[in-house]
């Protein structure tokens, strides 16, 4: 089969719908060259302390007592070894985006929720103080106030304040979580903390400025889980996909076209539903190398074919030069030859042997062979040369005098039977030639009448000669069909088509060996070969073959690959599809088979290509992501962990477990509390903050949720962080601020104490700094 | 706007500002590592604190299990036998029942069914 794709080429449905906006694929932040270390505007100063909010995605650092931090760099650093002056450094921050070689290296100090490499850190710290402008020898002469994570194992806070105390002498340090930073900044005393993270969400409540760390739960959870679950789920959904997306562009994916749904378990039900597609379905595209085709005119194709003509004719006519060169030469040899052997009868015995040494033969038997195999290549090549140039053989028929044939050989001397055999040969192949000719022309015939015939069928009677095509389509469909169903039951071990397979296999081989026992039983081979059983080979009864159908158990049991078989069946249906597409006013191009794939009530073709048809030859297309479903899924996450196969409650309900029940035993209730004026504080005061609150709509959603789980006689407030990101550390700012101007430094951990205790004994502060011993 | 080499050299001069017998910082640790060593500490000691680590992690939800298709995310109550993977509807299944054995376990990876050989 050359051709194996039937189609019926229409034009494109859609082309009345607008093309879809499609968005870019964003990559890494290009930094136009390193941060400058300008220390103009840091502010700093010393004993002043400075505030570090070393999060999972970027670091801040600024001095305590600013509006906003002075650094603000993403948690990266990379090595680096500069081979012209063989010194190695590292990079901090913005400044690894600035050379690929550098990017390569980029390595995060996190490994999930916990820091693990120190080195790193370090190099932060370096770069931090730096950029602010620390000045003084073998010290840095600022309290720290840093955050950690809630209840983080207690070696996390010691390697930390090792660190400071030990490699800076810095004079004292404080810690407290970043959500709690951020309730503190946006001026709130008692409420319940939701705050969302890069590795993990916390719901922690607190009560007059104390945060309740007993009670408050973390689920595993954050923005790096929603970005790994978008990551692997978009590799899923396009295996093939061209381009391989770093984690930045994930990130950026999720930050830009993730929201939450306000009603996530209605929504997901028609979010491939078509209106849906067409508002909510978002298009990347992925950057890519066009390759533009060249496009050859009419004119050109024309030009170009009547060159290669030309080339064709023009080598053609130089091999028949040199094969017309090399005749004339060999029959000049010829003719030199046979005149030598003519002018022997003139010559003496030894004269003769000298001319033949002369010309270079052993003797005379020597030069016959030469003179006939001369001969012999002159006569075919004189042949070759008449059937080029005349190319009708009908005409050769003519040329031969065929009579020769007809009389017997013993009336033939033995140059006429050769003679007669060499013409027979060449009228055996002349009639074969003729008869193929023939059964073409008859072939071509029948066709011609079998048209005529449909034709003058269709004159007549339309009617049923479209009732008659459209049961040969459905016939040749349901074959089809059938066949493709019995190919992939046949897959199935289980399945009625391939236990009849094994039965009929079973059969066949229990035939065999009833046989061959014949062969070896000699002695009653005759009696038995009477009585032998009815087999598939000698059952009088057998009817076996009599019904096409029949053979197709050979091949079933054998596996035929039945390609050959459906490019038969395409192109039958094609045909048929054609006729009736022309005659028949009711059969439209919906009817074809081809059309009966309708992308509109495809659910995965909606779910990859989203809300218009897609051409797999258009590049722009095949480096194009279709975000639908993820846009909501993903941050359901966080509120049904199961959808990633995390085992924990949705921060949804441990917070309205938190407000329920854990809540009033803490504080001795047990019963009801409904008019409780502790509890009601809480409620009041449902604070959500950290990077994934900006998601859309997640206030909405929590309020949704709390509205349908909570007590409905108690009000609650859901309320959002005015600045999600910034606010922890500027509420690390302002506390620190505070502790610095009012307090002497009260809150923080002094040298002294470390030296004496340690970290193990650090005391809550009411910024979630827990005691861990 | 510094060059690479100024870059080298302000990061160079961070010693200044360290201890002159700087301490080396501890090697790397993963986060499994640092966990089981939590636990070590917490066992060795005589009580208990009320809060750590591992108490304040999340407990598992007591509502109902919701199901997904596995490869377009919708709701389904569809299961392949021999498989596991949800589906959403007979279009779907084409896919999982063609679905290479590979394949298979990444799509139950993503929601933690796939198994685990240890």
């Amino acid at each position: 089969m050359t051709e194996n794709n039937f189609s019926h080429n229409f034009a494109k449905r859609d082309e009345n719908l607008p093309p879809r906006k499609v968005y870019p694929l964003p990559d890494y932040p290009q930094p136009e060259g390193l941060l400058p270390f300008d220390t103009e505007n840091s502010n700093y100063q010393q004993n002043v302390p400075i505030a570090i909010d070393l999060g999972k995605t970027n670091v801040r650092v600024g001095m305590a007592g600013t509006r906003d931090p002075f650094l603000n760099y993403p948690t990266l650093t990379a090595r680096y070894r500069d081979r012209k002056n063989n010194k190695q450094t590292t990079f901090v921050g913005n400044d690894v985006f600035l050379e690929s070689t550098v990017k390569a290296n980029m390595k995060s100090p996190f490994d999930g929720q916990m820091l693990t490499n120190w080195d790193s850190i370090e190099k932060m710290f370096d770069f931090s103080f730096l950029h602010l402008g620390v000045n003084s020898n073998n010290r840095v002469n600022n309290p720290i106030i840093m955050n950690e994570s809630l209840a983080a194992p207690l070696s996390q806070r010691e390697t930390i304040s090792q660190m400071l105390f030990e490699s800076y002498d810095i004079p004292s340090i404080a810690f407290g979580i970043d959500s709690v930073f951020s309730f503190y900044e946006n001026g709130y005393k008692s409420g319940l903390i939701l705050g969302t993270n890069h590795e993990s969400n916390y719901v922690i409540p607190v009560l007059d400025s104390m945060p309740l760390h007993n009670i408050s739960k973390r689920i595993n959870i954050g923005g790096h889980q929603l970005c790994d679950y978008m990551r692997s789920s978009l590799g899923l959904k396009y295996p093939y996909f061209p381009t391989r997306l770093n984690d930045w562009q994930i990130q950026q994916l999720v930050k830009n076209h993730c929201y939450v749904s306000k009603d996530f378990s209605t929504e997901i039900e028609k979010t491939l539903d078509m209106d849906y597609l067409e508002t909510h379905d978002i298009t990347i595209e992925a950057p890519f190398n066009e390759i533009i085709k060249e496009e050859k005119t009419e004119e050109q194709i024309r030009l170009d074919e009547i060159k290669r003509k030309e080339n064709i004719k023009k080598l053609q006519d130089q091999a028949k030069l040199k094969r017309i060169e090399k005749l004339e030469l060999k029959q000049k040899d010829f003719e030199y030859y046979s005149k030598i052997k003519e002018s022997f009868s003139e010559l003496s015995k030894k004269e003769i042997i000298e001319t033949i040494r002369e010309a270079g033969f052993d003797d005379e038997d020597d030069l016959d062979k030469y003179l006939e195999t001369l001969e012999k290549s002159l006569k075919k090549a004189k042949l070759l040369n008449d059937t080029d140039n005349d190319n009708d053989e009908d005409e050769d028929a003519n040329k031969y005098d065929f009579s020769i044939l007809d009389v017997p050989n013993s009336e033939l001397t033995t140059e006429q039977q050769r003679e007669k055999r060499r013409l027979r040969l060449i009228k055996a192949n002349i009639d074969s030639k003729l008869r193929a000719r023939q059964e073409k022309e008859e072939a071509i015939r029948e066709a011609e009448e079998l048209r005529l015939k449909d034709i003058k069928f269709r004159e007549d009677d339309l009617e049923n000669w479209i009732k008659s095509k459209r049961e040969k389509l459905e016939k040749v469909v349901k074959k089809r069909k059938d066949r493709i169903k019995l190919k992939d039951d046949l897959n199935d071990r289980k399945s009625k088509a391939s236990q009849m397979r094994m039965k009929n296999i079973a059969s066949l081989a229990d035939d065999a060996p009833v046989q061959s026992s014949d062969n070896e039983d000699r002695r009653g081979r005759k009696r038995r070969h009477n009585n032998k059983p009815a087999t598939v080979d000698n059952d009088p009864n057998d009817t076996f073959g009599a019904n096409d159908d029949d053979w197709a158990v050979y091949r079933d049991i054998a596996g035929i690959d039945d390609e050959e078989i459906s490019a038969e069946e395409l192109e039958e249906i094609y045909t048929l599809e054609k006729q009736l597409l022309e005659f028949d006013p009711n059969f439209t191009m919906d009817d074809t088979q081809e059309r009966q794939f309708d992308y509109k009530t495809s659910t995965i073709h909606k779910f990859l290509r989203g809300p218009r048809d897609f051409d797999n030859e258009d590049q722009h297309q095949l480096h194009q992501i279709h975000l639908n479903v993820e846009r909501i899924r993903i941050p359901e996450i966080m509120f049904q962990p199961s959808i990633s196969g995390i085992d924990q409650a949705g921060i949804v309900e441990i917070a309205e477990d938190t407000l329920l029940r854990r809540l009033p035993q803490e504080l001795g209730f047990s019963g009801d509390n409904s008019y409780n004026e502790t509890i009601a504080k809480v409620y009041d005061n449902i604070f959500l903050t950290g990077g994934s609150a900006l998601f859309p709509n997640f206030k909405e959603r929590l309020i949704n949720e709390f509205r349908t789980g909570l007590p409905s006689d108690r009000p609650f407030n859901v309320r959002i962080a005015n600045d999600p990101i910034l606010d922890a550390w500027r509420g690390m700012s302002k506390w620190a601020f505070n502790d610095y101007s009012n307090n002497n430094l009260k809150g923080f951990w002094t040298k002294q104490q470390y030296e004496e205790l340690g970290v193990s004994y650090m005391t809550e502060n009411g910024l979630g700094c827990i005691k861990l011993t | 706007m510094s060059t690479m080499e100024e870059y080298i050299n302000q990061m160079e001069s961070a010693y200044k500002f360290k201890t002159q017998h700087k301490r080396k910082n501890p090697r790397y640790k993963g986060a499994r590592l640092i966990i089981n060593e939590e636990t070590r500490r917490l066992n060795s000691l005589n009580k208990q604190p009320t809060t750590t680590y591992f108490t304040i992690s999340a407990p598992p939800s007591i509502k109902p299990l919701k199901t997904y298709c596995d490869i377009t995310g919708l709701p389904t109550n569809y299961k392949s036998p021999h498989n596991q993977i949800r589906y959403l509807n007979k279009e779907c299944y084409e896919i999982v029942k063609n679905m290479p054995s590979g394949v298979d376990q990444q799509y139950l990876s993503l929601r933690g069914a796939n198994v685990v050989l240890k």
